[in-house]
């Protein structure tokens, strides 16, 4: 459905100098810089597939999903989407494809909801039979009644953005592009948000790419990530994957008896792992996977334990050392 | 685009600026008094001022029906607020929404500058029936249901040739970011060279000569002289078919810059 090959964006960006000489200096001569936003991108998204994008702001996953919506040209590369190159626009690839924006509204603000669908029924030519089924549908999903009689800009945010989800599914698209869905929304609104989304996804079947800052959007949603660094696409591959790679290693938590047990021994500890947390009681180690068994009999043998937990590493903390450059064994 | 969806964008955009309505009512009142004082004090003291009867071919009340009528004319023509929204959405990124609908934006853009000139006609039909009245006879005017009923094709083609005209240099946005000063620029070229502050007649010959070569009198004042019954009909025809004619060029014109400018959009706001 979505083939990416190589694909490069470079902008040139006017590059000012603080204070008032160098804004008097470029209304003569400005200095322009290139900056990369996306190098060299290649990889391949299927039918019913949710692929989450990750990375830091300004790390070229936008401009990625512009280019692949077909708003702006890329400096160099190819892609096709559903046989279609985006950016030659092609009615019959648009009539296809839908973009959720989180931070910019793209419905006519001084309108209510369902002028706009209106609106975009025509735009998309969708028949009125399938109009009507279709906005009941997602209404109902979305559970949204009379909201859709008032004006947007008088919704919350939550409201709005199930509008936007409304309006950018009506016609029933083959590629959807969410670009940070969820952002500022409550947790409430959160989980009806990434619920509706898989339940599209379990009806509809389209490819899905999904930008998200929220670590419980990309667990929840996605089972493939895209990770990008500085414009270039340093993991692709399964949530589970990048544990076993990136993260080749537990945390052993204890909760030990204070006065039945000999004193926690620093300098044996970390022949065991490394030593996250060493407190009276307590103690957090992080241990090689496969020597997990090994050293967790160990602990109980040496310490009268009360309790004893073995944990993954949080899946955020990893995700944001490889965006870093910081994980162990990154391409 | 399909007549279905042009009426719809039309309508759409109407109702939303409905939805204001003490805007609506204050910006016509508002406009109204201003124009109408400005034009009776500046002609009446001109004319007295100068002793003539006639004035590049105009008596006072002539002078003043011109002046009216080009401001309810123009107001229509120019389509309101929407002149600089191309610029805009370039600007701020929200162009990047109608690249994602399966629509031509230019055409788009159209109907929506349609549907927001609605209410102008409106407008401006309610401020003629209280500002005509108020105009005394002129010989220089003959004013007929006729003349009326002329000027109304002659009012949408000159809106047409408006939009497209102010299309090229709203796509320098592309290039310039912000192009307001450009848009201001247009406005008071289109609106001096056009006749809509003063009759082209009072113009010395060369330059109405050099006038007649360019679009601008198509603008305000061609429709102007043809509510006011100063154009027969065969001019009138001929008229109609130069200002499509410039329109069509000018839409070519647009074509290549907006695909120049389309290479360097960045999308900004997302």
């Amino acid at each position: 459905m979505i083939r990416v090959q190589n694909l490069r964006k470079i902008f040139k960006v006017h590059r000012k100098p603080p204070g008032f000489a160098a804004s008097v200096k470029s209304l003569f001569r400005r200095d322009w810089i290139d900056k990369v936003a996306v190098t060299g991108s290649t990889f391949e998204v299927n039918e019913g597939e949710i692929v989450g994008l990750i990375g830091a702001n300004g790390a070229g996953k936008t401009t990625l999903v512009k280019m692949l919506s077909g708003i702006i040209h890329p400096t160099a590369g190819e892609a096709e989407v559903l046989g279609h190159v985006p950016w030659k626009r092609e009615d019959a690839f648009r009539r296809q494809i839908a973009l959720i924006m989180g931070q910019k509204a793209q419905m006519w603000w001084d309108l209510p909801g369902a002028d706009c669908f209106e609106l975009l029924r025509e735009i998309y030519q969708i028949p009125p039979e399938q109009y009507r089924k279709s906005l009941a549908k997602l209404s109902e999903m979305l559970q949204i009644g009379d909201e859709m009689n008032i004006q947007i800009r008088r919704l919350s945010l939550g409201e709005r953005m199930k509008m936007e989800l409304i309006a950018a599914l009506l016609h029933s698209p083959k590629v959807v592009y969410l670009d940070e869905p969820t952002i500022g929304l409550d947790i409430t609104t959160q989980r009806a948000v990434r619920d509706f989304l898989l339940e599209y996804r379990r009806t509809n079947a389209p490819a899905m790419i999904l930008t998200s800052h929220y670590m419980e959007d990309i667990e929840r949603l996605c089972e493939r990530i895209i990770i990008i660094r500085e414009g270039e696409i340093v993991y692709d591959g399964s949530l589970k994957r990048v544990m076993r790679e990136y993260a080749p290693y537990k945390q052993l938590r204890l909760n030990v008896h204070r006065s039945s047990t000999a004193p926690l021994d620093l300098a044996s500890l970390e022949a065991m792992g490394q030593v996250i947390e060493c407190d009276p009681g307590s103690l957090c180690l992080r241990v090689d996977r496969d020597k997990v068994p090994e050293v967790a009999a160990e602990l109980l043998r040496k310490y009268s334990v009360i309790d004893l937990s073995i944990e993954d590493p949080e899946i955020g903390d990893t995700i944001e050392r490889i965006m870093a450059g910081k994980a162990d064994g990154i391409r | 685009m399909s007549p279905s969806l042009f009426f719809h964008l039309v309508l759409l955009e109407t109702k939303k600026l409905m939805s204001y309505r003490v805007d609506f009512w204050i910006t016509m009142l508002v406009a109204l008094v201003v124009n109408l004082v400005i034009l009776w004090a500046l002609w009446q003291a001109i004319f007295a001022e100068s002793g003539k009867e006639l004035i590049g071919g105009w008596d006072l009340n002539g002078i003043l029906a011109y002046g009216v009528m080009v401001f309810l004319t123009g107001r229509i023509v120019r389509g309101g607020d929407l002149q600089m929204t191309v610029a805009t959405d370039i600007y701020d990124g929200s162009l990047s929404r109608y690249l994602l609908y399966p629509r031509h934006y230019p055409f788009v853009k159209y109907a929506q500058q349609v549907g927001n000139i609605l209410p102008d006609l409106f407008q401006s039909l309610l401020m003629g029936l209280v500002a005509i009245p108020l105009l005394g006879i002129s010989t220089t005017t003959d004013v007929s249901p006729m003349s009326l009923l002329m000027a109304i094709p002659s009012i949408l083609v000159a809106h047409l040739l408006f939009f497209l005209m102010s299309l090229t240099p709203q796509y320098i946005a592309f290039w310039a970011d912000n192009v307001w000063s450009l848009s201001v620029m247009l406005r008071f070229v289109t609106m001096l060279l056009g006749g809509a502050m003063l009759p082209l007649t009072l113009f010395p010959e060369s330059i109405q000569d050099g006038l007649r070569w360019l679009p601008f009198s198509y603008l305000f004042e061609f429709p102007t002289l043809v509510a006011l019954g100063k154009i027969g009909f065969v001019q009138w025809y001929q008229g109609i078919c130069y200002c499509l004619l410039w329109s069509l060029l000018m839409g070519l014109l647009s074509i290549p810059v907006w695909r120049r400018g389309d290479l360097r959009y960045t999308g900004v706001g997302i």
